[in-house]
């Protein structure tokens, strides 16, 4: 049944997705020679979050924000398969390919944006700005390696092009990974492209309004929408999973670097983030595309 | 009721179309009675022009049915009619004589359209750029003719072929300069922005929706049938069609974001999207991207300029900057815009994404993989200035006290909305719905056709989506995470009122500046490249023109001073250089 395979799907990614981020607060704090919170400590938060006994709304399209948000979220892992090689968790993989993939994942944002605007703080819409403009510039080196990798595999499958690597694509087409993981720091949120929510800057960027269990939606929505990403990219560029083992340890090594990457570098400004990300690692993709269809013939 | 009489006009040419539709006439006639041995005129129900009747015709009954208090000036539904006449002129036309002249009635019947409103700075703008366009037809069509002697579309390939190099380059650069005014390709634009931001807010969605589409079905005809574009893949042709679609999609989208007045950022959102069009039909089989972009592109700026013309019919106020927090006074017409820029932001599961999904895999099945990431950058750039739209009218805060008063929209300016959007839904739950007619379309053309599947998938070569599946599964999802979010036992307290927010620890009031609508995007101009594109403006390349030909008119000017008898001289001597010309 399609239903209990969408329920396993959803249950991994919010159980790992949650292990993960507490991970990334635990690892994050070694690395500043802290020793920072247990790794279920933000797990527990969302709990406490869910049961808070108040919490403020704006009205209906308040409530509709972080709900088209968790939607695009969960929609986005269902139409990625977790395995190349099995039926059981491909969710609804067989009825859309990566583009809609690619547009799903903005659905989030959009949702989020509707929920900050209505809340009326000005801070927050800053920060959704902000948001939207790094989003476009993040995107660039992105879309260029995937379409290289689409034009590759001729197909736009992302279990066929998982399947296909006999070298894994990071290995076979490094300049193209090389541009990509820059566009996935920014997607992760890290370091130095992190300056949408950026607690010092802005007011808390665009989560300012939401308390309590609209909160508690978010962070879920964030867990499980990260897990989605990485399972996106091991599929893209890591030579795709067999089991959950495989899953496992290859998204913990890209969230470990995308970790370590971003506790080394300082912060950009926004406009600074755009401007490195269209020239540096979209040039690094644009010859690694150039490379890598040329080379083939 | 007065809507009753205002309708009968558009039911009329509904059922026109309709029956031609249905009938697949042929009509021809020689002129040869009136004088002029050797050519034929007709008119022919192709496939391809009837998709396009059925945009107008859809349109117009669109349009119609908008109504409020306020009535449009005197004789503006008798030109929007004659104008309505003129495009199924050119659409049903078989021959480029009888598309000339339709053109040139659609030209002057906006022009007269636009003159009630226009500005005389704009209005002069606009008439310059028609006429440039009419006139670099009319060439072209005179350099067709004037070796096949033959307007006949079916004759024109033929004729085309027998051009020399250069003539059949004059030929292409000419007609692309004619189609490109109309549809306002980005450098071609600049009588655009201004007349669709300065028109009546009746016309502006016809304007927007089908007028541009006229040259997009132009376009089609000429490189499909007098060039054939799948004879040249890597023709300078379709090198300039990609690189100037593009440019219009990424500059444009950029531009968007930086106007304050709803209709200006409309009208830029309407040159990228265009841009996508031209850039898809750089290549033969981006015909069916192309189609169906200008039905989803129709529908979508007829939802946006009606639901903006209700905006300003209930608050007289057109910019961002004097709107903002009209949510919950109008939520219906809200609701009605976010569906439209769904749709314009082309995310699944509306239509909108259906349309981007085809021109995506045209462009990958043909290689043309730097454009196309190019072609997603705009598409996501677009956001922005989509973002801006809703949130500087709906979201936000009210910037003046009467904007609390506001009520919503009548009736007249919902129905055809609701009628849009259901429309809109329904195409993307079903995107295959009208993949049958497109493949007649493309069968007449002589076209590769898309793969046939159910209507709840889009089929093209490298796979298709379900968007029954896509629609189910957001709607579900939406509902159960809904009704978790509320079956929870924490309270939902409203906020107090509009200043209850957190505003790093002081208290806002009336006083306070909270709506960030008309000053967001700004900071974009910080960027490098993007504040390239904000700071330049093709206004200087035609400011540059215009001074060199009244640099030029000013020799003649010395000559020609308005002295009598300097200009009786002149007269005279011109005669005289005549009569010896005709004598030799």
């Amino acid at each position: 049944m399609i239903i209990f395979d969408l329920m396993g799907m959803l249950l991994s990614a919010y159980i790992v997705g949650f292990i993960y981020y507490g991970l990334y607060r635990n690892i994050t704090a070694r690395f500043q020679r802290r020793i920072g919170p247990t790794v279920l400590q933000s797990f527990y938060d969302s709990i406490k979050f869910f049961s808070k006994k108040e919490s403020i709304s704006h009205g209906w399209m308040f409530y509709l924000g972080p709900v088209i948000m968790m939607t695009g979220a969960i929609m986005t892992l269902f139409f990625i398969p977790f395995f190349y090689n099995s039926e059981s968790f491909s969710g609804l993989s067989a009825y859309g390919n990566l583009f809609v993939v690619l547009y799903l994942m903005m659905l989030g944002p959009l949702g989020n944006a509707m929920g900050v605007g209505v809340s009326g703080s000005p801070f927050a819409v800053m920060g959704v700005t902000r948001g939207l403009t790094r989003m476009f510039a993040m995107e660039l080196p992105f879309y260029i390696a995937v379409i290289a990798l689409m034009s590759l595999n001729h197909s736009a499958d992302i279990a066929t092009i998982a399947a296909n690597q006999t070298t894994i694509n990071a290995f076979a087409y490094p300049l193209l990974f090389i541009g990509v993981l820059f566009s996935f720091v920014a997607m992760m949120g890290q370091s130095p492209f992190d300056v949408v929510g950026a607690p010092v800057e802005v007011y808390s960027g665009p989560a300012a309004e939401f308390s309590g269990k609209f909160l508690a939606l978010l962070m879920s929505q964030s867990a499980i929408f990260s897990f989605a990403k990485l399972v996106l990219m091991v599929n893209l560029f890591l030579g795709g999973a067999e089991g959950f083992f495989e899953l496992l340890g290859k998204t913990f090594v890209l969230f470990l670097f995308v970790i370590a990457f971003g506790s080394m570098y300082g912060r950009f400004k926004t406009p600074q983030s755009v401007d490195f990300l269209v020239k540096v690692p979209t040039a690094i993709a644009v010859v690694g595309l150039i490379l890598a269809t040329t080379g083939g013939q | 009721m007065k809507i009753i009489p205002a309708l009968i006009f558009p039911l009329l040419t509904v059922l026109a179309v309709f029956m031609i539709v249905t009938s697949q006439g042929v009509w021809q006639m020689d002129l040869v009675v009136f004088g002029l041995d050797n050519i034929t005129v007709g008119l022919k129900a192709t496939a391809l022009a009837n998709f396009f009747a059925v945009l107008i015709a859809f349109s117009l009954f669109a349009v119609s049915l908008v109504s409020g208090k306020q009535t449009p000036s005197k004789g503006f539904y008798f030109l929007l009619y004659l104008l309505t006449w003129s495009l199924l002129l050119i659409v049903y036309s078989a021959d480029y004589l009888l598309f000339f002249v339709g053109w040139e009635v659609m030209s002057i019947t906006t022009y007269l359209l636009l003159s009630y409103t226009l500005s005389p700075k704009a209005l002069v703008k606009y008439i310059v750029f028609a006429i440039a366009s009419a006139m670099s037809l009319l060439a072209a069509i005179m350099i067709l003719y004037s070796t096949s002697h033959s307007f006949l579309y079916a004759d024109a390939h033929q004729a085309y072929l027998a051009l020399s190099d250069t003539l059949s380059v004059l030929f292409v650069v000419l007609m692309l300069f004619a189609f490109f005014v109309k549809i306002g390709v980005i450098g071609f634009h600049y009588w655009l922005v201004d007349a669709y931001a300065e028109s009546d807010d009746f016309f502006t969605p016809y304007l927007s929706a089908v007028v541009s589409k006229m040259a997009v079905y132009a376009l089609i005809i000429l490189l499909v049938t007098v060039v054939d574009i799948s004879l040249l893949p890597k023709s300078w042709i379709a090198y300039t069609l990609a690189l100037l679609g593009l440019l219009s999609s990424l500059i444009a989208a950029f531009k968007a974001v930086n106007e304050d007045s709803m209709k200006r950022l409309l009208a830029y959102s309407s040159i990228a999207q265009l841009g996508y069009i031209v850039t898809v039909l750089s290549f033969a089989d981006g015909v069916s991207g192309a189609l169906y972009h200008s039905l989803m592109h129709t529908l979508v700026k007829l939802l946006l300029f009606i639901n903006v013309a209700g905006i300003i019919y209930v608050t007289s106020k057109s910019k961002f900057s004097e709107l903002g927090g009209l949510i919950y006074r109008m939520p219906q017409s809200f609701v009605m815009l976010l569906i439209g820029i769904i749709v314009l932001a082309g995310m699944p599961p509306l239509g909108g994404f259906a349309s981007k999904y085809l021109i995506y895999n045209t462009l990958l099945e043909n290689g043309n993989l730097l454009i196309l990431s190019a072609m997603m950058f705009a598409s996501a750039a677009a956001f922005l200035y989509i973002y801006k739209l809703i949130y500087g009218i709906y979201l936000g805060h009210p910037t003046s006290q009467k904007l609390e008063s506001v009520k919503e929209v009548p009736v007249g300016y919902l129905i055809p909305q609701y009628i849009i959007a259901t429309i809109l839904v329904v195409m993307g739950t079903l995107p295959g719905l009208v993949t049958p007619y497109l493949n007649t379309i493309l069968i007449e053309l002589k076209l590769k056709t898309l793969p046939l599947a159910s209507s709840a998938v889009l089929n093209t070569e490298t796979g298709g989506y379900n968007g029954l599946i896509v629609m189910a599964a957001f709607v579900l999802i939406f509902i159960v995470i809904l009704f978790v979010l509320l079956s929870l036992s924490s309270k939902v307290r409203e906020a107090k009122d509009r200043f209850d927010i957190a505003y790093c620890g002081e208290v806002p009031n009336e006083g306070t500046h909270l709506h960030y609508g008309f000053s967001m995007g700004k900071e974009l101009g910080r960027v490098g490249f993007i504040g390239v594109i904000l700071q330049n403006s093709s206004r200087y390349f035609y400011d540059f023109i215009s001074k060199q030909l009244f640099a030029f008119a000013g020799i003649f000017r010395k000559i020609y001073s308005g002295n009598l008898s300097m200009n009786f001289n002149i007269m005279a001597l011109f005669v005289l250089a005549l009569l010896w010309w005709s004598l030799k």
